[in-house]
């Protein structure tokens, strides 16, 4: 080839490299950054790394990660040679009609594979239960449990299931290629059939194991889709953390975690070709290249003399294996433990320890994106929480589906705080399911140097002068709440004319590209960085949005003269809770006002507690030695006058709730 | 060796019953079934394929986004492929060793990374404005993120390597002799390829644009991220009906469906194709 084009080729094939590492190269610079931007540069720092080893939910995400990985690829290793030995010793026409089917997970889009398996599981729950009812009805030996939720277990058989056939993918050729009268010779010459199997066939077919359990690690590690349905509420991949955290504000942790797994990576990466380097100078000094560290170890150990040393040594990896694996798992069953369900950026964390170091108790603490979305995680099975934060609406639509467990309000005492203004509310009217957690208000968030003037009504944002610049909330409740309001009818209507009126007011601005996107709890980094202009979020998050607002961000709230919706959310216990007695602890401890004043300064959502919320102002002055701006204060606890022009959310029928749905998903469309 | 070890096959024909068939079945059933709101029972019904038409747009999206998304991979991806294949063997192997290091870092990191780059107020907006490029065009920022060219690079940039791995593991394994003899013959550069080398990587070519096309069209993450959830894809149809604000398992495994049954279609007409090629070539 003529030495220009390769340049060229060189150049292209360098610039694909620029393209497929420049984003992990800035991944990694700002894992080191001061600032908790992932786009200004403030100066080196390490504290990232530090917050990372600290992250308790990060690393167990980790853990659950690799300890995934590693299982699935081992046993679907084994599983998938053991098979493909099968396979082989078939006809080829059943051979080949079993191939057909080892293919479908292979071809199948992962949601599809990660969907059915989440069906099958859930069904097979549900068949679980009711024979397990009968069994324990009938005789009283043995006690099963009747509830199996999505977790670990059903996320290790997935990953299985859908490794087994990469390995039978890679075993299969070299099965192909061996001479099948080798094994017939060998068990000719007195071999047992075991011992051809580790003599002859195993050495035969190990490239094609080794390449099949690496192709099923690299699949279980980057998997995120088939985890994500299978895994249910209480288990979390690193994928899925991060997922979590993207709908979040996602601090550079995320970064320092990358540019860990990718330097361990690399480092394997380099060890392994520097060994190959020099194999292959060794071959070119000697010709003849000697055994490698791990041939001469393989063919000592599979000397006759070895043997029992051998078989004795696989019994005992293969037992402190699973005694680590028992050991881990069960030290973890054995604590107890309480599931709490939350929304993102909705606790001070430092609460969970407290309250593990005072009761033992661990606490699993998950979030969820939205009320609708936490409904689909209770719906579908997957989810085994025990304490739940729904707010009002999302309250009566639990109840009214018998999901909700009464409360035994004597463990409790710290309701008695509990402000009567937020007890026996419509969700709730006699108040024997819920303990209210906080309360606000749904407004106007604008950013003052992205707009002309004062906002002061919903109008905003549907307006196209601001197109691009726009947030629109992603729950269907919130988003058409506020074009309700706009539009002048009430947030519970059940008139489909409105709510259809409503709805096209949104699609319409849709349309026109008023809307930069759908979020949650993005929108904290989106307003905090000056990237977008108006969002309706709620008051506490627009607090904490005003703590972190980048330079030439002027962030302002505002309930607009249309009227808002106030809110209450409240702890609950799911039907069949399995940790009852841990979850009345928590929710007692999460009530008292020490708690409560802790939440409060560290979320800046208004508390139910009534000292909490009187003493804030003061306690805020003994903190931080300054007064708390009454302004700030007043958008927290919004007064009376300002309650009185709002609206609280009531559950709707089926029908408009189906309605909702219905227009939501068309939105996307 | 016949006949006396066809049990060992057994274990995994259960197991692929179990975990692969049932669960497909246990989705087909959804898909024909909906939930009646009153007594909560399974009523069988076409309801969910016969309203589909209104999600149309979105089928249309997700495919047009993932055909633009593997042509794009497939021209970057081919002639890295053919020119990684004329280095030398280390050249070609610190490639290799490249391209296959991002796939160990979990994709979701590698989608995130391009949020940072691409927001309004991101690196590369920062990198426009400081060079002026901003002021030129006489904008406060260039739209990216929430775009649909944003989220055909998120799939390009994670399952290109998806497409090299393929196709040059396929070309590296050419027959130099072929092409020596179509010189020989009279064939010039370009012929070569045309008639030669192109019609062999034939079967990378299509192993690698299945390998791109099927996670491109199903993806829910990257268009979620990288899109701002408004380049509602089939995956994210999916997503809301299971895990989402809208919650309908039986819509949801009906889409899933749906999509099962194009997809698989589309490979095997794709493979025909591909195959009847082949053999014309080598004949």
């Amino acid at each position: 080839m003529k030495r220009s084009s390769r340049v060229g080729s060189r150049i292209f094939i360098g610039l694909t490299f620029l393209f497929l590492y420049l984003p992990i190269l800035l991944l990694i610079v700002f894992s080191f950054n001061a600032g908790d931007s992932s786009a200004v540069w403030r100066g080196f720092s390490l504290d990232w790394y530090k917050a990372l080893f600290q992250n308790r939910l990060i690393m167990e995400s980790l853990y659950t990660t690799l300890l995934v990985s590693l299982l699935s690829t081992a046993i679907a290793t084994a599983a998938g040679t053991f098979a493909a030995i099968g396979l082989y010793s078939l006809s080829k026409r059943r051979r080949d009609a079993l191939l057909v089917v080892n293919d479908i997970p292979m071809m199948n889009a992962d949601i599809v594979t990660g969907v059915s398996l989440c069906l099958f599981f859930v069904a097979f729950f549900q068949g679980w239960g009711a024979f397990a009812q009968w069994f324990n009805g009938v005789q009283s030996a043995v006690e099963l449990p009747v509830r199996l939720t999505l977790g670990f277990g059903t996320m290790l058989l997935a990953h299985i299931a859908f490794n087994i056939p990469y390995v039978i993918l890679n075993v299969a050729p070299k099965l192909r290629q061996m001479d099948k009268n080798l094994v017939d010779a060998a068990q000719d010459l007195g071999c047992t059939w075991m011992q051809a199997f580790w003599k002859v066939i195993l050495p035969e077919i190990k490239p094609g194991i080794v390449s099949g359990a690496l192709i099923a690690f690299t699949m279980s590690i980057d998997d995120f889709v088939i985890s994500y349905f299978t895994a249910g509420s209480s288990t979390s991949t690193l994928a899925m953390r991060i997922y979590s955290m993207t709908k979040k504000r996602i601090t550079p942790e995320v970064n320092a975690v990358s540019t860990l797994l990718f330097l361990s990576v690399l480092a394997l990466l380099v060890l392994n070709n520097v060994r190959e380097i020099r194999q292959e100078r060794r071959t070119d000094r000697q010709e003849l290249r000697g055994p490698s560290f791990f041939e001469n170890l393989s063919m000592r150990l599979s000397s006759p003399a070895w043997k029992w040393a051998r078989r004795g040594g696989l019994a005992a990896a293969a037992c402190v294996f699973v005694a680590a694996v028992a050991l881990l798992t069960g030290a973890a069953w054995s604590q107890p433990v309480v599931n709490v369900c939350s929304w993102g950026e909705y606790i001070d964390e430092d609460l969970i320890t407290q309250f593990e170091d005072a009761t033992g108790i661990r606490v699993n603490y998950q979030t969820a994106e939205s009320n609708e979305a936490l409904y689909s995680l209770l719906k579908s099975g997957g989810a085994d929480y025990d304490v739940i934060v729904p707010s009002d609406y999302m309250i009566s639509q639990l109840l009214e589906e018998g999901m909700l467990e009464e409360l035994d309000y004597s463990q409790i005492p710290n309701f008695e705080k509990i402000d009567p203004r937020f007890r026996n509310l419509p969700y709730d009217p006699e108040n024997k399911y819920t303990v209210p957690y906080t309360w606000g208000t749904m407004g106007l968030i604008y950013n003052a140097n992205m707009v002309d003037g004062e906002l002061d009504s919903w109008g905003a944002l549907y307006d196209g002068r601001y197109a691009g610049s726009v947030l629109l909330i992603n729950n269907s409740r919130d988003a058409l709440g506020a074009a309700l309001l706009h539009l002048g009818h009430s947030v519970n209507t059940t008139d489909e004319a409105e709510i259809r009126e409503a709805f096209a007011l949104i699609s319409d601005a849709s349309r026109r590209g008023v809307f930069q996107g759908k979020v949650m709890d993005q929108v904290f980094q989106k307003m905090e960085g000056g990237n977008a202009a108006i969002a309706s979020y709620y008051a506490g998050d627009y607090l904490s949005m005003l703590d972190n607002q980048a330079d030439g961000v002027d962030l302002r709230y505002v309930i607009p003269e249309e009227g808002a919706n106030w809110f209450v959310d409240a702890m609950c216990v799911l039907k069949d809770a399995p940790h009852y007695g841990e979850a009345m602890q928590w929710i007692n401890f999460i009530a008292s006002t020490e708690a409560n004043l802790a939440n409060m300064d560290y979320i800046w959502y208004a508390s139910p507690n009534t000292e909490a919320l009187e003493r804030y102002p003061a306690w805020y002055e003994a903190e931080y030695g300054e007064e708390l701006d009454p302004e700030l204060y007043e958008i927290m606890a919004a007064p009376a006058e300002v309650l009185e022009r709002c609206e609280m959310y009531l559950v709707l029928p089926p029908e408009t709730r189906a309605l909702y749905n219905e227009l939501w998903i068309e939105l996307g469309v | 060796m016949r006949n006396n070890r066809g049990w060992f096959a057994v274990p995994y024909v259960v197991w692929m019953a179990l975990f692969v068939v049932i669960p497909i079945v246990i989705m087909a059933v959804y898909a024909f079934s909906i939930t009646d709101p009153i007594t909560s029972a399974a009523l069988p019904t076409l309801d969910n394929f016969t309203g589909m038409g209104a999600y149309l747009s979105v089928f249309l999206r997700s495919f047009w986004l993932a055909v633009i998304a593997t042509l794009v991979c497939l021209l970057i991806g081919y002639p890295v492929s053919y020119w990684m294949a004329k280095e030398g063997p280390r050249f070609q192997r610190l490639a290799m060793a490249l391209i296959m290091l991002p796939m160990w870092m979990n994709f979701l990191l590698r989608t995130y990374s391009w949020m940072s780059i691409l927001e309004n107020n991101g690196l590369l907006n920062q990198f426009f404005r400081a060079i002026g490029l901003l002021d030129l065009l006489g904008v406060d920022h260039l739209q990216m993120i929430g775009t649909p060219g944003a989220v055909v690079l998120g799939m390009v940039y994670n399952y290109l390597p998806f497409m090299i791995l393929p196709i040059y593991s396929v070309i590296v394994k050419l027959d130099g002799s072929l092409l020596e003899a179509a010189r020989d013959l009279g064939a010039d550069g370009p012929r070569v390829f045309r008639k030669v080398i192109f019609p062999l990587s034939l079967p990378g070519i299509l192993s690698g644009v299945t390998m791109v096309f099927v996670p491109s069209v199903s993806t829910f993450a990257i268009s979620n991220l990288l899109g701002g959830g408004k380049q509602m894809m089939l995956g994210d149809l999916i997503e809301l009906q299971f895990l989402g604000g809208a919650y309908n398992p039986h819509l949801g495994a009906a889409v899933a469906m749906v999509m099962m049954v194009v997809v698989v279609v589309c490979m095997v007409v794709m493979n025909h194709f591909g195959e009847g090629e082949e053999q014309a070539v080598i004949m």
